[in-house]
């Protein structure tokens, strides 16, 4: 309570028998923030997210919500909400009534309860269908209704477990917008779990990034995007170009590696002898000597792929074992099949990290 | 070629119909015949057979009894066998598969050979108490349909919905009754009718386990048939059947007929 945080979580660790499933989770929320958990299968974010609500004890660590210590605090009294990816709407009442659930509970007067279904169904598009029994409804609709149940009793922290990966990839891509837009209207904190980092980058302030039950990074999407802080999160968000290789010289911000492929530098000083990920983003690459300068790194590759797409051609070219495409305006002539080419990118965007397996 | 079995399956499904019904009836019609032996064509209709029900030496207590130990079979049954369903799926129980095949076992049992064991059983421990013994008789008879129904149910149960009703402010006990219970409610209906009907209509098992002041309603017919073959029987049977539509009705009302015949779900 000493902190100023909404959502306060210290060093949360949670395990299962042998297995570690949280380790020293850290991750403070200002109020109104939307922050996205995202990871691969596995990682422990579906654990982080019940922790939260309190359906997991953790086994160590302290929460904290709206002000209040809720480490030890059942999850009825925590004043949550929130939305499960199987929706868990109640199949024996109807709209308004899972929408009214939580509300009834606080035992309000009927007519204010009245009121406050009426609003929030309003608010997710859903008056006309209050009276419907749950099984006539779309998964859209199912969506809407949990998340106005969720919403309804006004929760210190909205709760999502991959709440959109039921819907079609075109509903979903909708209510990404539609729902960062209400969130934000209504000036909810939240919480997102997901393992789609498009979903991720349109729907968050922040991205916490998740691997075997750490956060590796905890950025806003454009730092994530840019500076990723691991190995991991470089190949999780985005596409990237990676090779492996040792560094064979360093001072203050410059180190030299040598990789199968050609000499590289990146602007960031590394033990020399360390073994080390060199990498970039594939849209800071370009062709052919004439466009490189004393800041860049170059690398000679084989052309293995042209595909044109109308406004551009994305040239595939093999570098040692690892592929690189290259974009193009459309309209030059992209270099043959087969052909050799030189590919080059400024050494101020070449990220290095220790190798794989280190911390 | 197609049509010709459509029809042919079509016929053979009315023909078993019939044959099912058939009994039915007769016995249906045999209860308003006018004379006491029971003659087709029939020569008018008479309730004379009905109005004698409740003279019926021994009658009321029989049905009664049979009722009594019907609900109170049906009652226990549903608690225990919802929570030992509750063990088979949820319990991560070593087994649970055996587990739930044992629990619902008595159904693949020949009710004479329950009857029998559970005799000599309660002989053997010393157990004299006729009518608690019938209750555990019936308990034994109706608990697999309670089981069986609810393990169904449960399996399809989303247990979200209990971490869905705690985040929304329900307690674990609030929890269970708002919204386990009547998500389950279509369960335990079938699972109750069914239950009922199965130790209400129980001979076999009864037939060894009840002296002459506690007998229930099967076992006092199949004595009145013995004694005096008259319509009286196919009246009660014909008021057994009433009450056994009007059940499926309100039954068929509350949840749908073809998710009982586990037709559907
Ligand atoms: N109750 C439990 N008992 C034992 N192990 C568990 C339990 N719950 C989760 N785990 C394990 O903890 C790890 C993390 O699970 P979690 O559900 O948090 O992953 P996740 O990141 O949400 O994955 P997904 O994207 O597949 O949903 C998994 O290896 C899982 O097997
Ligand atoms: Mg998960």
């Amino acid at each position: 309570m000493a902190d100023a945080a909404h959502l306060g979580v210290k060093g949360v660790s949670k395990r299962y028998g042998a297995a570690t499933v949280l380790e020293s989770i850290d991750l403070d929320m200002a109020r109104g923030e939307l922050v996205t958990l995202l990871g691969p299968s596995g990682c422990g974010k579906t654990t982080l997210l019940r922790v939260i609500a309190g359906l997991v004890r953790a086994d160590t660590g302290t929460l904290s919500l709206a002000g209040r210590d809720v480490t030890r605090m059942p999850p009825y009294r925590r004043n949550v909400g929130v939305v499960f990816q199987s929706y868990a709407l109640f199949p024996h009442l109807d709209v308004a009534g899972n929408v009214a659930f939580g509300l009834n509970l606080k035992r309000l007067p009927k007519a204010e309860i009245e009121a406050k279904v009426r609003r929030v169904l309003a608010l997710v598009h859903l008056e006309a269908l209050a009276e419907r029994p749950i099984r006539a409804l779309s998964g859209g609709q199912q969506q809407r209704v949990a998340l106005a149940r969720a919403l309804a009793v006004e929760p210190s922290v909205v709760l999502f477990d991959e709440a959109l990966s039921a819907l079609d990839r075109k509903l979903r891509e909708a209510m990404q917008v539609e729902l960062r837009q209400l969130l934000t209207s209504i000036g909810a904190t939240a919480v997102f779990v997901t393992h789609d980092q498009e979903e991720a980058l349109t729907m968050s302030d922040r991205i916490a990034v998740m691997h075997r039950g750490r956060i590796d990074q905890l950025a806003d999407p454009r730092t994530l995007y840019d500076r990723p802080a691991t190995s991991f999160a470089l190949s999780f968000v985005g596409q990237s170009f990676r090779l492996s290789g040792r560094v064979v010289a360093s001072e203050p911000g410059l180190s030299v590696i040598d990789t199968a492929a050609g000499q590289l530098r990146a602007p960031k000083q590394f033990l020399t002898g360390s073994d080390v990920i060199v990498a970039t983003r594939p849209e800071h690459a370009h062709l052919g000597h004439a466009t490189l300068g004393p800041g860049d790194n170059s690398l000679a590759g084989t052309v293995s792929n042209v595909t044109f797409q109308g406004p551009r051609s994305l040239v595939e070219v093999r570098i040692g074992d690892a592929f690189l495409t290259v974009q193009m305006p459309g309209r030059s002539a992209a270099p043959p099949i087969g052909s050799e080419v030189t590919v080059g990118w400024p050494i101020a965007e070449t990220l290095i990290f220790p190798a794989e397996g280190e911390p | 070629m197609k049509t010709a079995a459509l029809i042919l399956s079509a016929v053979l499904a009315v023909a078993a119909c019939v044959f099912l019904l058939a009994p039915l009836v007769v016995v249906v019609l045999a209860s308003f015949s006018p004379t006491p032996v029971f003659d087709l064509p029939t020569t008018g209709a008479s309730l004379r057979w009905y109005g004698r029900i409740a003279n019926l030496e021994g009658f009321w207590p029989a049905l009664g009894l049979s009722i009594e130990v019907a609900a109170v079979s049906t009652a226990l049954a549903l608690v225990v066998g919802t929570l030992a369903a509750i063990a088979a799926v949820r319990g991560a129980l070593p087994y649970a598969d055996a587990f739930a095949a044992l629990l619902v076992s008595p159904l693949m049992m020949p009710g004479l050979v329950l009857g029998i064991a559970l005799l000599q059983y309660f002989r053997a421990v010393g157990f004299d108490a006729p009518l608690a013994g019938l209750l555990v008789a019936h308990l034994i008879v109706t608990l697999p349909y309670v089981a069986r129904t609810m393990i169904a149910g449960l399996s399809r149960f989303d247990f979200t919905l209990i971490d869905a009703a705690l985040t929304l402010g329900c307690t674990w006990r609030q929890a269970i009754f708002k919204v386990m219970v009547p998500a389950l409610a279509p369960s335990f209906l079938i699972a109750g009718l069914f239950a009922f009907l199965a130790s209400f209509d129980n001979y076999p098992v009864s037939i060894f386990l009840t002296d002459v002041r506690t007998k229930t309603l099967p076992i006092k017919m199949l004595q009145y048939i013995e004694e005096a073959p008259d319509p009286t029987i196919a009246a009660v049977s014909s008021l057994i059947l009433l009450g056994t539509i009007v059940l499926l009705i309100i039954a068929d009302r509350a949840v749908g007929l073809s998710r009982m015949a586990g037709t559907s779900d």
